[in-house]
Formats: C-alpha cells, structure tokens, sequence
C-alpha cells in the first residue's frame, strides 16, 4: 500500500512543473493586468469603461473550462485565415499557452473586481490630500494605488489559491500537469490512493501559498498599526 | 450597401442554418446543467448547515476536525474533487460489499452490505462533489451570519418561553438570512460555473453536449461562444433574481429609513 502510494507520489510530481509555470505565470500575468486595468477604470473614461466592464462580465460571468477550450480548440474553425500568421497560430496550438492565456484573462477579471473595489474603499480624505498637494490624477493614482493593493491583499490571497486549483483544469487540454499524471495514472490501476497522493501535493502548494500570502500581508501593513 | 446587406443576410442565414437541429439538445443539455445546480443548491444549503453546526459544537475535537475538512476541501481543485468521487465511490461499494471488519480493542464489527447494482449514476456523483463544494464554502458565510445575530434574541425569546428548536427556525434563521444572502448567492454563482466540470463525468450537461455538436459540425468556436453565451446569461439573470431577493430581504430597513 505505502510503497504504492510513493510509486504514485513519484509519477504524479512529474506533474509539477507545469502546474507551478502554469500557476506562477498566471498568478504575475494576472496581477499585472488587473493593476493596469484598475488604473484605468479609475480614469472614468465612459467607452473604455464600458469595455473593462464587459470583459470582467464576460469572463467572470462563464465557467473557466469553456474559456480554455475556445481558447484552444476554437482557432481550428479558422484555420485558413490563421495559417498566414504561422508564430502566432503556433503559440495557440500550445496547450500549455492556451491554458495560461485563459487563466489569466479568467483570473484578471476576478483581480480587477478586487482590486477597483479596493480602491473604491479608500476614503475620500487621501484623494483630498493629494490634490491639495498639488497633483495631478496619475500622481495621485501612484501613492494610492499602492495603498489600495495592500489593503486588498486578504481578499486577492484567496484568489491566488483558486488560480492554482484552475490549472487543474489545464488537464482537459492536453497539459500535462499533477491532475494528468493521477488520471493516467487511474486509468492503469484505479486505485483511490492516486487521488488521495495528488490532493497531498495540492495541498501543499495551497498551504505553502496562503502562509507566503500572510507573511506579505502583514509585512505590507505594518505600517497601519 | 447593398454588399453590407447581403453580408448580413448571408450571415443570419448561416447563423440559422447553423442551429438547426441542434437547438433542442443543447436546451436539454441546458436544463440538465440547470436541474444539477438547483439540487445540488437546495442539498449544499442542507449540507453547509450540518457542516456549521459541527463547526461550533462544544466539544472542540469534533470542531476542530470539522475546520480541517472543509479548509482541505477548500484548497482541492474542483475537478480533482469531482473525479475522486466519481472514481472512488464504486470502489467504496465494493469495499461494502466485500464486507470489512473494524476492530474495537474488545469486540470486532463487520460490516458488510449486498450490492446488487455497482453501477453508479454520475449524476449523483455530480450533485455529490458538487454539493460538498458548495457547503464548504457557504458554512463559511452561515458562521459568520450566525455571529452576527446577537446572543440577546436567543436569551429574549428563551425569556418568552420559545423552545431552542423554534427560537432558532422562527427568531434566529429570518434574521440571519439577510447577513448570509450576499455571500451564498456569490457562491451559487461559483457553482454554476463549477457545473461546467461533470462533464468530465460523463454527464450531458452544457458543455458535453456542445462538445457532441462540434465533433458532428466541425465549428468549435461557433459553439463554445454559444455555450459560453448561455452560462453568461443563466448567470446574469441568476444575478437579477439575487437582487431582488436581497431588495426584499432588506425590506424592513428601508421602510424605516423612509419613516425617519
């Protein structure tokens, strides 16, 4: 049974790099994003406003898996006008490029919720300040933007933790990550001790994370008390 | 212009002659999606209540295993979950039906159970997985909405002679309705999306069904940008329901807010 159980540890983790790129890659690119479309929801500029709104609904509104596969299997209707721009049809034939770019639209939706909601939370009083100092919009955006991100990190830990449990997802494309290696693994001796290996090795990304997230919450607001 | 105009009619020709034939299973696929939330909603409510009041009984061993569980199932991927129970039940039916024996220091229990039938319906397991999801992350939000009620209305209706089981379902669950209903109607909103991984389990839900169109039709964006439509719309108008549910909940503040 245990040694089983190390034999199955032992393909699963094969698994592992492409789950950490996939999460790693998606959780910067997805934070870098929504820090940009966050400041630019604050320009209230009516059309691109419009726009940041239908993307956040569009993609928080519809399942994670449905994102991935047209991202990946939807290219292939348009193969012919897609076939002149060969780099480009290449990078969406990847799975690995196709899972990562639907994380990462997916999870800079949910981030922009966080973050904007945030920003909207900070009180009146500091945007007062800092027009009283003489600043400008985007001068003003510098000092609270960052006062806002902090103030939202509790909430976007939890969403660093469900875009690692995303990229289990990537496995119905064929990306070969922890969740693949246990499902092969399950076709050829189905057996539960697969699963129970595989949520261990979740497990402990997850936990890993979330105290690395607390540590970077209390470090960044060391200054409030 | 007139190019314009044939383009158009062109494309709402092929737009419709795309749909023939597909437009009554993917509403069936759409109302198996449908029917799978809505149990598994009315089953993670039951749940989640079961998980919260385990999570606060006063012998902490059992509270504190309880918090273990659902922080676990919290940092699981879904679909992980979903599998799991797909493959592992069946293997816990004949571990029942085999017959295993738990030894208590003393004396030794067998338990052994006949099952006829190991074939196991993936629409339970769906409703299973999918259930659990939702109650570990809703017994969260009822804590919180239960805390938030005052200890002063259990002791004013025990003042009144109401005995614990009414205090709770007739003073207790109407007040805490309104501090839980923002955070499980978010998470029914998670649920309807995590509806979209028992495809993985040979359900023939939304997303198995498109999958059958493509393969037959050869249009996988055409469909996915359907079926990507469809969960968009159960959502916004599942979002529209929420808040005026929420409006009426609130009711009673916002009449005394006109009085004042």
């Amino acid at each position: 049974m245990s040694d089983n159980f190390f034999y199955y540890l032992q393909i699963i983790s094969k698994g592992l790099p492409d789950t950490l790129s996939l999460g790693a890659a998606g959780i910067l690119s997805a934070g870098i994003l929504a820090i940009i479309l966050t400041c630019l929801l604050s320009l209230n500029h009516p059309i691109m406003n419009k726009a940041i709104r239908a993307y956040i609904i569009i993609f928080t509104g519809s399942p994670l898996l449905v994102q991935i596969f047209l991202i990946y299997f939807g290219p292939s209707q348009f193969e012919v006008v897609l076939s002149r721009f060969p780099t480009f049809y290449a990078m969406l034939s990847s799975p690995w490029f196709c899972a990562y770019l639907a994380l990462t639209l997916n999870s800079a939706a949910y981030t922009t919720q966080i973050f904007y909601g945030s920003l909207k939370a900070v009180p009146l009083g500091q945007w007062q300040a800092c027009s009283a100092l003489g600043m400008n919009k985007k001068q003003a955006l510098k000092i609270i933007v960052p006062y806002a991100l902090k103030r939202a990190l509790s909430t976007y830990s939890n969403e660093v933790v469900f875009i690692i449990k995303g990229t289990a997802l990537a496995s119905m494309i064929p990306v070969m990550d922890v969740m693949k290696y246990s499902n092969i693994l399950n076709g050829e001796y189905y057996d539960f001790s697969i699963f129970i290996a595989a949520g261990l090795i979740y497990l402990l990304i997850n936990g890993l994370l979330s105290i690395i997230m607390r540590i970077i919450e209390k470090r960044s607001l060391v200054f409030e008390n | 212009m007139t190019t314009m105009f044939n383009f158009l009619t062109n494309g709402t020709n092929w737009l419709v002659a795309s749909f023939e034939g597909y437009g009554l299973p993917l509403l069936q696929a759409t109302s198996i999606t449908l029917s799978l939330a809505l149990v598994s909603l009315v089953v993670g409510l039951f749940l989640a209540f079961v998980f919260t009041s385990l999570e606060s009984v006063s012998f902490k061993p059992i509270a504190w295993l309880m918090s273990l569980f659902t922080l676990t199932i919290r940092a699981l991927p879904e679909l992980l979950i979903v599998v799991a129970i797909y493959n592992g039940l069946p293997l816990l039916l004949i571990l029942l039906n085999d017959g295993f024996t738990l030894p208590l220091g003393f004396t030794s229990l067998t338990i052994q159970v006949d099952i006829a039938d190991f074939n196991i319906n993936p629409f339970l397991c769906g409703v299973m997985a999918l259930s659990l999801l939702y109650a570990v992350y809703a017994s969260q939000t009822l804590r919180g909405a239960f805390k938030a009620i005052s200890h002063g209305q259990w002791e004013a209706a025990q003042v009144l002679g109401l005995s614990r089981w009414r205090t709770f379902t007739r003073i207790i669950i109407p007040q805490m309705w309104r501090y839980a209903l923002p955070g499980l109607s978010n998470q029914w909103l998670i649920l309807l999306k995590d509806t979209a991984l028992v495809s993985a389990i040979a359900i023939n839900d939304l997303m198995m069904q498109t999958k059958g169109i493509i393969a037959r039709t050869k249009q996988p964006f055409l469909w996915y940008v359907i079926a990507m439509l469809i969960y968009l719309l159960i959502s916004i108008i599942s979002q529209k329901i929420i808040q005026r549910i929420e409006k009426r909940s609130l009711y009673f503040e916002q009449t005394a807010k006109k009085q004042l």
